[in-house]
């Protein structure tokens, strides 16, 4: 048997609006609200499968972005995948959402579309209900722009199971047998919530580094990111919009590139120090290949030192002061300064605003001249008192 | 015709009765429940749109999603309250069980009344259990959460298993497969059963209150 044209046509186009409503319900949950749509005793044009699911103008584009047109074929699953940050920069994928289309499975007697739309309805009806109760749910609704936020990205391939930590947890919402092939909803989720330093340490300090070129034009960047998103962040492979306020990290001017690049280079150097390097270099002509080597002199190492106030706890970690080639050589120099902004966590939004300590000390000796000052206040009273009698 | 039948036993606290039966109820209904049809001229029909709202239990760490229509919502609730008030009263042993049921009329013939033919049952077996302080009342929060979130995993698995459904009538006929009495709904025609165990044991036993009630005013 074989499908008409118009029953193929039909089928494509209930397959991609799965796929486009599949991604809306899973992004929606994420979002960290609880959600509430409406029934209709009339269907409208976007209300598919008899569902109101409300559509985001985000999550549409970026759907039909990744799709290109195309429907899920049989080899390129649609993914979405559900990650947290924390508001120190950490990331932890939390979960995998997996739409498949299985070629060879597929069930030629179900002829009748109609049914086939009505089981895609109760398939997302599922996806509805599965999408509260999986761990991540709660995560979602504790989030802020203060402790961490929930990101999404969605993308054709295979899903990053190795991503989600030992013991991860599937849960195969349904499939539905169409003459085209077997349609498949999983998920895979993780069952491990803790953020160990091995996994986030060696993926952020490339993050960093490729902080000082275009985002747009790092390799890792177009694997999965090709649209074209003005905002700067660091390393922003994910798209934030939909579900927090983005919060503006003070550090990034640190990594806006000069105008000129290397400007530091044709920088006159401080003539006295200018003159001290080179008497060091008369002086000590054995020590040249060194120096060139971006070694410094131990008694120059140790004054330098000692003007870099150290803030790790890491007792084992010794602050080398390398010459690096294109930094000014000033007594702080970029690289420390480099290390420290990161080393030091950024202050909360809590102590901003809180007094110091000098404000209190002002409100004490206030309180105590107005208790010396008890007597002419009962005065002023008294004498209202009787005026006022008077 | 056999019904489908399934059965979830939970020991729950009392207060958390109510959501607990509730959370199974809601996500077997918004399965089995669809738009409102309107019949043309002509004889074809369309069909409404189902909206869905999140609830958040107070008792239980869960959320569920249920059709948002809410006298469905206030229909649940009557009846589950009902159960839930006898099931913690003082003459019960603690144990009962409620179930939702999903049936369909045969037309009814001159004088009888329609018969009514199950084809699907879900039933919640509850025990309640006494707990003496706030931190064993914290463990069974986050417990009763999980155990419900492996029941609500095992509906949707049922859901999309594709088994026998009653067909779509004509117009004439809507009333017998569907309860039409919501102004936004439509699940299939269903009524809730309860039932109470005595202090002395088995349901059999003569203090068993047993009530039918059909949500369908008849």
């Amino acid at each position: 048997m074989k499908l008409s044209n118009q029953e193929k046509k039909e089928l494509d186009k209930f397959t991609k609006f799965l796929a486009l409503k599949c991604t809306q319900i899973i992004v929606q949950s994420r979002l960290g609200d609880k959600i509430s749509t409406h029934c209709r005793s009339q269907t409208t044009g976007t209300d598919w499968f008899n569902l109101n699911i409300s559509d985001l103008p985000d999550v549409l584009a970026e759907t039909k972005r990744v799709l290109n047109g195309e429907i899920i074929s049989s080899n390129v699953p649609l993914c979405v995948e559900i990650s947290l940050r924390t508001s120190e920069g950490d990331q932890m994928v939390l979960e995998n959402w997996c739409l498949s289309m299985l070629a060879e499975q597929c069930d030629p007697t179900t002829r009748i579309v109609h049914t086939i739309y009505n089981r895609m309805g109760t398939l997302l009806k599922s996806l509805v209900s599965i999408t509260r109760v999986v761990p991540a749910y709660k995560l979602s609704r504790r989030q802020g722009p203060d402790s961490f936020v929930i990101c999404y990205r969605i993308f054709l391939g295979e899903p990053l199971i190795q991503c989600l930590g030992e013991d991860f947890s599937q849960v195969k919402i349904g499939q539905i047998c169409t003459p085209i092939g077997t349609l498949n909803l999983s998920v895979s989720y993780r069952t491990k919530m803790t953020i160990s330093p091995t996994q986030t340490g060696r993926q952020n300090s490339i993050m960093l580094k490729s902080d000082h070129f275009n985002a747009k034009l790092s390799p890792k960047n177009r694997k999965h990111n090709q649209n074209e998103d003005k905002t700067q962040s660091l390393g922003n492979t994910m798209k934030m919009g939909a579900f927090a306020d983005m919060q503006k990290k003070k550090m990034e001017s640190l990594f806006i590139i000069p105008n000129t690049p290397f400007s530091e280079l044709f920088k006159e150097k401080p003539t006295a120090e200018k003159a001290a390097e080179n008497m060091v270099e008369l002086k000590n002509n054995e020590n040249e290949s060194q120096e060139k080597n971006g070694n410094s002199t131990t008694d120059n190492l140790t004054t330098k030192l000692n003007s870099l106030t150290m803030v790790s706890t890491n007792d084992d970690f010794i602050m080398v002061d390398l010459k690096t080639p294109f930094a000014s050589t000033n007594e702080k120099s970029e690289l420390g300064k480099f290390y420290r902004e990161w080393q030091t966590a950024p202050p909360l939004q809590t102590f901003v605003d809180e007094m110091s300590p000098l404000d209190e000390l002002d409100v004490t000796k206030q309180l105590e001249t107005f208790e010396s000052d008890l007597n002419e206040f009962d005065n002023v009273v008294q004498s209202l008192c009787q005026s006022a009698i008077n | 015709m056999n019904a489908r039948s399934q059965i979830f036993e939970l020991t729950v606290e009392g207060r958390q009765a109510d959501e607990a039966v509730a959370s199974i109820f809601h996500t077997v209904l918004f399965h089995r429940s669809l738009g409102k049809f309107t019949y043309s001229d002509e004889g074809s029909y369309s069909v409404g749109t189902v909206g869905y709202a999140d609830v958040d239990c107070d008792f239980i760490d869960l959320t569920y999603v249920c059709c948002s229509s809410s006298s469905l919502e206030r229909t649940i609730r009557k009846e589950i309250n009902c159960f839930s008030e006898q099931l913690r009263g003082n003459e019960g042993s603690g144990m009962g069980q409620i179930s939702l049921e999903f049936f369909q009329k045969k037309p009814s013939r001159w004088l009888f009344q329609p018969e009514c033919i199950p084809w699907e049952v879900w039933t919640v077996r509850l025990e309640l259990i006494t707990l003496n302080n706030e931190g064993e009342r914290q463990v069974c929060r986050e417990k009763v959460g999980e155990l419900l979130t492996d029941k609500i995993i095992y509906i949707t698995e049922v859901m999309n298993r594709h088994e026998y459904l009653p067909k779509m009538p004509s117009q004439s006929e809507l009333d017998l497969i569907f309860e039409t009495g919501f102004p936004d709904v439509q699940p299939y025609l269903f009524k809730l059963n309860y039932s109470i165990s005595g202090p002395s044991g088995g349901p059999s036993v003569g203090s068993t209150i047993k009530k039918i009630r059909e949500t369908l005013a008849l």
